[in-house]
């Protein structure tokens, strides 16, 4: 069966709370970190298939998970996480999520998510990424 | 310019007017009861860090904060309080603000008999000056002081007043979408969603305007249109679709290229094409068209919605004005469109609207072409 799990990494538990209830009635098995430290141990600990950060613009120790993951160097203790996707939340009404994910401001994720949730589109977003449907 | 230099201006023409050999101007403390010198004319620099003083020893500023001037005509130099210097005379005189003393002018001379009481009036019109120029140059610190604490004001609210909003939005939206509610609980959730969905736009809406009327703008530079307009088609073609709108976008073949910043274009556009989307009822259609025009860049945003009655129209731009039909059809907080045609403004363009009740609206923004690429 394919890897369903998905970690969160966010200090807010009621923001993890409003991901828990559409992902678990997608089927996903949902884990959660508060800090980009457990976040990172828990990557190791059960590999999951994708990984929802915090906005990455307020919280820079989220910046240090997609950077760990994605560092290219063969040495790298999460080199055989790279390959996992990276949703990440970030705040709505502004077009900042859209100029984020552009050529020129490039981050190392796969896609973006706006605050508040729209349960429907988290769902799209995850299904994709993780390639549920292919 | 710096307080520092209007005083040391203010010491050097205080001696030249009294063709004296010296001069200070030193300043009172917030609490009236401190001075310390903070320029010098002719006299060590080393002065302006002997630190602040307690007003009552020093005599002879007392004496003249309570009777206009003070003059010393024949002394040694211990009742100037100037060790080491060689002068005999001294003249001091209040600098006062608005009935507030705000510092003192010493002037002193190597002459005895140097000064007489008259010269306090002498000096009045520069002292005046001075004191004028004091207080402006502090209110013009505070201001920068106030300007500095209002960003932080605005960090502060983004993050500690809009994150629980949409955590609280999140989770009401996640309990609707997992359901198992009863009807009566589902029409609660709803009304708690409704009135949260007020409740960021409110915030949202003042965030942008107390970012927008900032006296310092953000750095403007070229900005390409077409981009933006691409960018604010793209957010809310989702929310077009959920209201089964026909969303429509015309851009350019050429890349207009115009004043602004990437976020305030967006912000404009985003306000400008999501009205467009709130007001229009369900199959109506939302036009997006961008053309040059004159050696100008011009963007049209048409809908078929409820339209702008004809008495709103003149106060459609005032801070939270709201036109009668949008206040029943939606909610919202009046703050939008005043964001706009602040910035529009700010970006040297110009903004239009026409409307028919029951037909819709087009809004027509204008901004100067700084230059295009061809495609």
């Amino acid at each position: 069966m394919a890897n369903k799990r998905i970690l969160i990494v966010h200090d807010d538990p009621d923001m993890v709370a409003a991901l828990h209830l559409p992902l678990k009635s997608a089927g996903y098995d949902v884990l959660d970190a508060s800090s980009s430290q457990e976040g990172l141990q828990k990557i190791q600990e059960f590999s999951p298939a994708l990984v929802i950060l915090d906005a990455i613009l307020e919280t820079a120790s989220n910046l240090q998970i997609s950077l760990a993951l994605r560092n290219p160097a063969p040495q790298s203790p999460y080199a055989s996480y790279r390959r996992i996707p990276i949703l990440v939340l970030t705040p709505s009404h502004t077009t900042a999520s859209l100029r984020l994910g552009s050529d020129e401001a490039y981050l190392p994720v796969d896609d973006f998510v706006d605050m508040p949730i729209n349960p429907d589109m988290l769902l799209n977003k995850v299904n994709a990424l993780i390639g549920v449907g292919d | 310019m710096e307080l520092s230099r209007v005083l040391t201006y203010l010491a050097e023409s205080a001696a030249i007017a009294l063709r004296a050999d010296a001069a200070a101007v030193c300043l009172l403390d917030e609490s009236g009861t401190r001075l310390s010198v903070a320029a010098v004319h002719g006299l060590p620099a080393e002065l302006l860090d002997r630190g602040s003083q307690e007003i009552q020893s020093c005599a002879l500023d007392r004496e003249a904060l309570t009777s206009h001037a003070a003059v010393v005509a024949d002394a040694q130099y211990d009742l100037l309080e100037l060790p080491g210097q060689d002068f005999r005379a001294g003249l001091c005189t209040p600098l006062i603000h608005e009935g507030q003393p705000v510092g003192t002018l010493h002037v002193y001379a190597t002459v005895p008999e140097h000064f007489c009481k008259d010269d306090a009036a002498k000096l009045r019109p520069l002292v005046d000056l001075g004191a004028a120029a004091i207080a402006a140059t502090r209110a013009m610190t505070e201001l920068k002081a106030l300007e500095a604490s209002r960003a932080q004001f605005i960090r502060v609210m983004t993050h500690e007043l809009r994150s629980p909003v949409t955590v609280a939005q999140s989770l009401v939206r996640s309990v609707l979408y997992a359901g198992g509610l009863s009807d009566r609980q589902m029409e609660v959730f709803t009304r708690i969603g409704r009135r949260l969905d007020g409740l960021e736009n409110l915030i949202n809406d003042l965030l942008d305007l107390a970012a927008g009327k900032a006296p310092v703008p953000a750095e403007e530079g070229p900005v390409v249109l077409n981009a933006s307009l691409g960018r604010v088609v793209l957010l809310l073609q989702p929310r077009a679709e959920d209201k089964n709108l026909e969303m429509a976008f015309q851009s350019c073949r050429d890349q207009l290229v115009v004043r602004g910043t990437e976020e305030g274009l967006d912000r404009i556009f985003v306000n400008i094409v999501g009205n467009a989307v709130k007001y229009t009822p369900p199959g109506g259609t939302v036009t997006v068209l961008m053309q040059q025009e004159d050696g100008q860049a011009q963007v049209e945003v048409a809908d078929t919605g409820i339209g702008i009655p004809e008495e709103a129209l003149p106060h459609l731009f005032e801070e939270f004005y709201r036109a009668p039909n949008a206040k029943k059809a939606e909610v919202g907080t009046g703050l939008g469109l005043a964001i706009v045609k602040d910035l529009v403004e700010r970006y040297g363009g110009r903004i239009q609207v026409k409307s028919i009740v029951g037909v819709g609206t087009t809004f027509t923004v204008t901004l100067s072409l700084l230059s295009t690429n061809a495609a």
